[in-house]
This record gives C-alpha cells, sequence and structure tokens, in this order.
C-alpha cells in the first residue's frame, strides 16, 4: 500500500477542502441548528461532480478511485458532517448498487440523473422491525402482470425527504427470507410518499424521514439485479457505504482535534495555555493518534478495493474503528473545551453528536464486530 | 488566440522559518499550493478562453512537486502545463526568473497573444517578475489589473493605481498581472481532477531544453542576494498616565499634543 499520499490525492483534498472551507464552513452550524437541507450548496455539488464521484467518466461521473472518494467525504464531512453524509449515501447505497448490479438499460435510464445529482439517491432498508437483522424486512413487492406492488413502511432513510430515487428492500414473497429484493422507485411514483423528517440528535442537516409505500406500483424493469439478489446487493452496498461512513466519521474526528488543538493553545488558565498542562498534551496526543491509526485503517481498505481485491472485512474494521475514534476524539474535544464545549456555539459539541450515529447507521458497531470474527473464523487455521 | 498563465507554487501557510545563512525560506516545511495572485490570473485567463476559444498554457518553474499546480491548472480548464525544473533554475532571484520564464514562452508558445501573472507571490511579494518579464520579451503591460475586456485585437483594463482607477488600452501581444481582488478563482470540479491526471498534459523542460544562458539563470544568473531576512518587530506599548483628571490631560497634551494635533487637523480635513 502506498503510504504517502500521490499527487493526485493532494489535489483532490485541496478542491474538496476549499470548496467545504468556503462554502460549507459559513453555513455548517447554522444548517444544524435549524435542521435545515442546505440545497444552495447542493446543488453547488451537483455541478461540481460530487454527485458522481466514482462514476466513470464516460458516464459523466468523476471516475475517482476509492481512495479519492474517502478523501472527498472526509473533508467535506470535516467541515459539515450532515453534508457529507447526503453525499455517501447518495454515491455508495444508491448508485453504486445500479452500476454494478444494473442491466445496460437501466443504467442508460437511471444514472445519468443521479451522477449530476438531478435525483439524489437513498437505501431503504431499516423498519421498524428490521435493522441489522436485514432478513427481518416486512415490506412486500409483490408480482402483478409486468409490475410489482410495493407495501410498506420504511424508516430512518437518509436524503429521505429529498431523494428523487430510492432503493427499497422488499421481499418478494412474505413467507420466504430468502426473496429479498431491490426496487428502484422514483419518487413521483403512486403510492410513494414521504413522512415527517425525524427530530435526531445528530446530522441535523440531513433530512432523513420514513417512506410509505402503499399500493405502489413499479414496472419490471425497476427490479434491481435478480429476484432473490436482494441481501446479496444490499451486502455489497453496505461493503462500500462502509467505507463512506468510515471517511465520514474521519473527518469528524480531524475537525474535532484541530478544534481541540487551536483552543487549547489559546485558552488561559492559571496565567497560562493549557495546552502546557501534560493532561491536556495526553489528550491531544491519543486523539491525533487515534485518528491517523484511523485514516490508515481506511485508506488501506480503500487500496484494497482499488486492487480489486476482498475488502469487506477491512471496511468493516475501518468503519468499526473510525466510528470509535471519531466519537471519542469528539468527546475530549469537549472535555477539553470544558463548558464552552457544551455550548452550542462552539462546532465541538455539534461533533460530538454528529459522530456518535457513525457508530450506528449502516450496519452498527456489533453488527462490524460479527462481519470482522466472522471473516476471521471462517480462514482456514 | 493564444494564452499564457504562469503559475507560482508557494508554502500553504503566512509565516516560515527561513535559512539564517542562505536567506532563503525554509519552504519543504509546508505543503505546496498554488500561488493565490497566479490563481486569480489563471481564473482571468480561464475566462477569456471560455468568451473567446483561446488556447491556454500554464508555465511553472520550481521543484518536481510544483507539478500539482500545472495538474491543478489543467483540471480547471487549462489546456497544457510546462514545468521549469532543473537544479540550475534553483535560487533565482526575480531577474532570473524574468529571464527563465522568457525563454520558455519562446520555446513552447512563442506565438502568443496574451501573458497573465498574479501581481505578486503570496511567498516573496516582490511584484517585479511580471514587468521583468515584459521587459525581457519587449512587451506592451499593465500591472493591479482588475478589469480585463478583449475586443479584437484590442485589450481593455482597469487598473488600481494609488487612489486612481485607470482604464488603459492596449495592443495585443501584451503581458497583464492581476490582483487578487478580482477574477475569484472558480472551484476544481471532481470531473476535473481525473481528467487532469489521466492524460499526459504537463511536460517538464530543463535549463537545456530552454536554451538557456546558464549564467543568467539560478544562482548565477541573480543579480540581486538577500542579505537579511527578518519578522518585522511590531512594538506597541500603552502608556497608562496616572493622577488628578486636570493633570492627567495637561500631561497627555504636553506628551502627545503633536500626534493628537495631527490627528484632529486629519479630521477636520476630511469634514471639509
Amino acid at each position: 500500500m502506498e503510504l504517502n499520499p500521490c499527487m493526485k490525492h493532494k489535489v483532490v483534498r485541496g478542491a474538496a477542502r476549499e470548496f467545504a472551507e468556503g462554502e460549507l464552513g459559513p453555513i455548517a452550524a447554522e444548517i444544524d441548528h435549524q435542521a435545515r437541507f442546505p440545497w444552495e450548496a447542493v446543488e453547488k455539488m451537483q455541478a461540481l461532480g460530487y454527485f458522481g464521484l466514482q462514476a466513470p467518466r464516460t458516464m459523466g461521473g468523476a471516475g475517482l478511485d476509492t481512495i479519492s472518494y474517502a478523501i472527498v467525504i472526509e473533508e467535506v464531512s470535516r467541515v459539515s458532517a450532515g453534508v457529507a453524509l447526503c453525499i455517501t449515501v447518495h454515491n455508495s447505497v444508491c448508485l453504486y448498487p445500479l452500476l454494478t448490479f444494473g442491466s445496460k438499460e437501466q443504467k442508460a435510464r437511471l444514472a445519468p440523473d443521479l451522477i449530476s445529482g438531478k435525483r439524489i439517491g437513498a437505501f431503504c432498508l431499516t423498519e421498524a422491525n428490521a435493522g441489522s437483522d436485514a432478513g427481518a424486512v416486512e415490506t412486500t413487492a409483490t408480482a402483478q402482470g409486468s409490475e410489482y406492488v410495493i407495501e410498506g413502511t420504511k424508516i430512518f432513510v437518509t436524503n429521505g425527504a429529498v431523494c428523487g430515487l430510492a432503493h427499497i428492500f422488499a421481499k418478494t414473497d412474505p413467507g420466504d427470507p430468502r426473496s429479498a429484493a431491490v426496487l428502484m422507485v422514483e419518487k413521483e411514483r403512486a403510492g410513494f410518499s414521504v413522512g415527517e423528517i425525524e427530530d435526531l440528535s445528530g446530522m441535523r442537516s440531513n433530512p432523513v424521514s420514513s417512506i410509505f409505500l402503499a399500493n405502489c406500483r413499479v414496472p419490471a424493469e425497476n427490479l434491481l439485479g435478480k429476484p432473490g439478489q436482494g441481501l446479496k446487493i444490499g451486502l455489497s452496498a453496505l461493503d462500500t457505504g462502509r467505507i463512506g461512513i468510515a471517511a465520514q466519521a474521519l473527518g469528524i474526528a480531524q475537525a474535532a482535534l484541530e478544534s481541540a488543538t487551536r483552543y487549547a493553545k489559546e485558552r488561559q488558565q492559571f496565567n497560562k495555555p493549557i495546552a502546557s498542562f501534560q493532561t491536556i498534551q495526553n489528550y491531544l496526543a491519543d486523539m491525533s493518534t487515534q485518528t491517523e491509526a484511523a485514516r490508515l485503517l481506511l485508506y488501506r481498505a480503500c487500496a484494497l478495493k482499488d486492487a480489486g481485491k476482498p475488502f469487506s472485512t477491512e471496511a468493516s474494521m475501518a468503519k468499526l474503528y473510525c466510528s470509535a475514534a471519531a466519537r471519542e476524539v469528539a468527546n475530549l474535544a469537549v472535555q477539553i473545551h470544558g463548558g464552552y464545549g457544551y455550548s452550542r456555539e462552539y462546532d465541538v459539541e455539534r461533533y460530538y453528536r454528529d459522530a456518535k450515529v457513525t457508530e450506528i447507521y449502516e450496519g452498527t458497531s456489533e453488527v462490524q464486530r460479527m462481519v470482522i470474527a466472522r471473516g476471521l473464523l471462517s480462514r482456514p487455521s | 488566440m493564444k494564452i499564457v498563465v504562469f503559475l507560482k507554487q508557494v508554502p500553504a501557510v503566512s509565516e516560515l522559518p527561513w535559512d539564517k545563512k542562505t536567506g532563503q525560506l525554509k519552504r519543504e516545511a509546508a505543503a505546496g499550493v498554488m500561488d493565490p495572485a497566479a490563481k486569480h490570473a489563471l481564473e482571468a485567463g480561464l475566462r477569456l478562453k471560455e468568451a473567446h476559444g483561446a488556447k491556454l498554457i500554464t508555465i511553472c518553474m520550481g521543484p518536481p512537486e510544483a507539478e500539482e499546480v500545472l495538474r491543478e491548472a489543467v483540471a480547471l480548464g487549462a489546456d497544457r502545463g510546462f514545468l521549469l525544473c532543473d537544479p540550475r533554475l534553483a535560487g533565482a532571484d526575480t531577474l532570473a526568473t524574468s529571464y527563465t520564464l522568457a525563454r520558455a514562452v519562446g520555446a513552447v508558445c512563442p506565438d502568443f497573444d496574451l501573458l497573465l501573472l498574479g501581481c505578486h507571490s503570496a511567498d516573496s511579494e516582490t511584484g517585479q517578475v511580471g514587468p521583468h518579464l515584459a521587459e525581457e520579451l519587449g512587451l506592451p503591460a499593465a500591472a493591479y489589473v482588475e478589469k480585463l475586456e478583449l475586443a479584437g485585437r484590442k485589450l481593455m483594463v482597469e487598473r488600481v493605481s494609488d487612489e486612481w482607477l485607470e482604464t488603459l488600452e492596449m495592443d495585443l501581444p501584451a503581458l497583464i498581472t492581476v490582483t487578487p481582488r478580482a477574477f475569484a478563482p472558480r472551484p476544481v470540479s471532481m470531473t476535473g481532477v481525473e481528467q487532469a491526471f489521466g492524460g499526459g498534459e504537463v511536460f517538464v523542460l530543463s535549463a537545456a531544453d530552454l536554451r538557456a544562458d546558464s549564467g543568467h539563470v539560478g544562482w548565477a544568473g541573480s543579480a540581486g542576494q538577500v542579505v537579511r531576512v527578518y519578522a518585522p518587530n511590531i512594538d506597541k506599548k500603552g502608556v497608562l498616565i496616572e493622577g488628578a483628571p486636570k493633570a492627567c490631560a495637561r500631561e497627555l497634551l504636553d506628551r502627545f499634543g503633536d500626534r493628537i494635533g495631527a490627528l484632529l487637523a486629519k479630521d477636520l480635513g476630511e469634514a471639509d
């Protein structure tokens, strides 16, 4: 694995950082406080290729490698994790499965609007009684002539209220857990509706909502892959999704580390900067080490994916470690800020709320451990 | 139409340590970025390219890492870039730099119409290379330009000069340096990045490729030498005058009367 960033990765980082600091920096706190989806910034990101980061250039995408992809998500997240969430979910769990499992016709029909960002993508697996246990979904897609009729309710859908295309996980046979299928549903289909926006602790600029499917009819051509392939498609999408969430967590950790370092040098107590106290130095040393370890683990998973090698275990390790690091680094950043860190006037409070959910969505830390252990135990000893 | 934009890679931080022996900045201590003013010059060039269908070439002198700013320029829309990279070119002052850049233009784009530069770089801020280069090439030049309009072979420019805004008309070919107050640079698009690194649109040239006279480039060709570099010592001290109000006022006028008078006069003058 290349440990020194290549020139391209430096340019990608510079470009994403400049955009994020310039366009998202001034609004990051406000969109969190107001729980507002920043269309004005999203439109700029559409024009700059952020909605087709890894899509082939022949299709109008940016054609970036996975390390570049992670760097972009990391840099956007360093400024606004909420905006990074929109981008990573769109790219890795909506566009990526379409490009990987979609037919030529499906890609020609549905990918251009996703790549340009005209349609924002969503991925709807979670239900009231199904999440980590993906086989327990109760939504059904019943074949009727040349259509599927979808019935069910999805919850905690990232990009829910702004999505133009949603991948719906449903069973074609309610009695058969192996009949999971993925239906691609455009928002204008009759029977597709969006519930109220969730009042969540973090990532508040993303309009996470429920999606209702009531007698929602889609043509059979909107089935992604084959019937019964749903679980395979979902797991594959989540492998890639984990890289995105790990990158998002890394961006939060980096932001928290920078804020805490700056504050520790400025804040005076006992007539000296608090950075001169050994306890604070120890905190900063641990935060910095965890952030760097998280970065290396993530880039390794990305490098494996770019090399066409299996990366599922490594992606889970990266997601598990990066999210824990983000939570811990943000926690210490709040601690270093003292009372101010608990105030909404300071960004570290937002980092702390945003960090927590990276341990929960797109596979909880408990599920990541299951995946890692399964990989470990299935190897011949 | 052919436009050449000169770029420079500068350290990303505002203050750098320097080598006390040579007086040179320790540029390796910070990551390199495209010089901000040069970035504005590139934007000015890209706007002309879009409006008039020009070909845009970039030239940068620097170490191998400086290739990065040429790639970034391609990502932003430049057609190709040339890196002047040779140990013999190192240590150049503004005179040697201007000579080298003039040789480079002659080598890669002798039939240019317009040369664009930033008005001064963020690391050394001399503002000399643009005017020097115009002298080397015998071109009409305008520095600190804020507005550019092209009509046929004539260029209308607006430039700031002290408190004045000048409008000048000049014939092409010409040289312009732009201020960072105008031509706000566009962001690098993600689609541009892969384009910039996918093809071979950046070329490296040595001193020999430029057919440069070795006595005119790098250290050897530099007439100026940095004798000393130091941080300006800004020393402001507060003065506390204590005592009864009247006595304080008297002492204040005794000690600072001249300066207070000057400030009052300035205020009164402005009120007229």
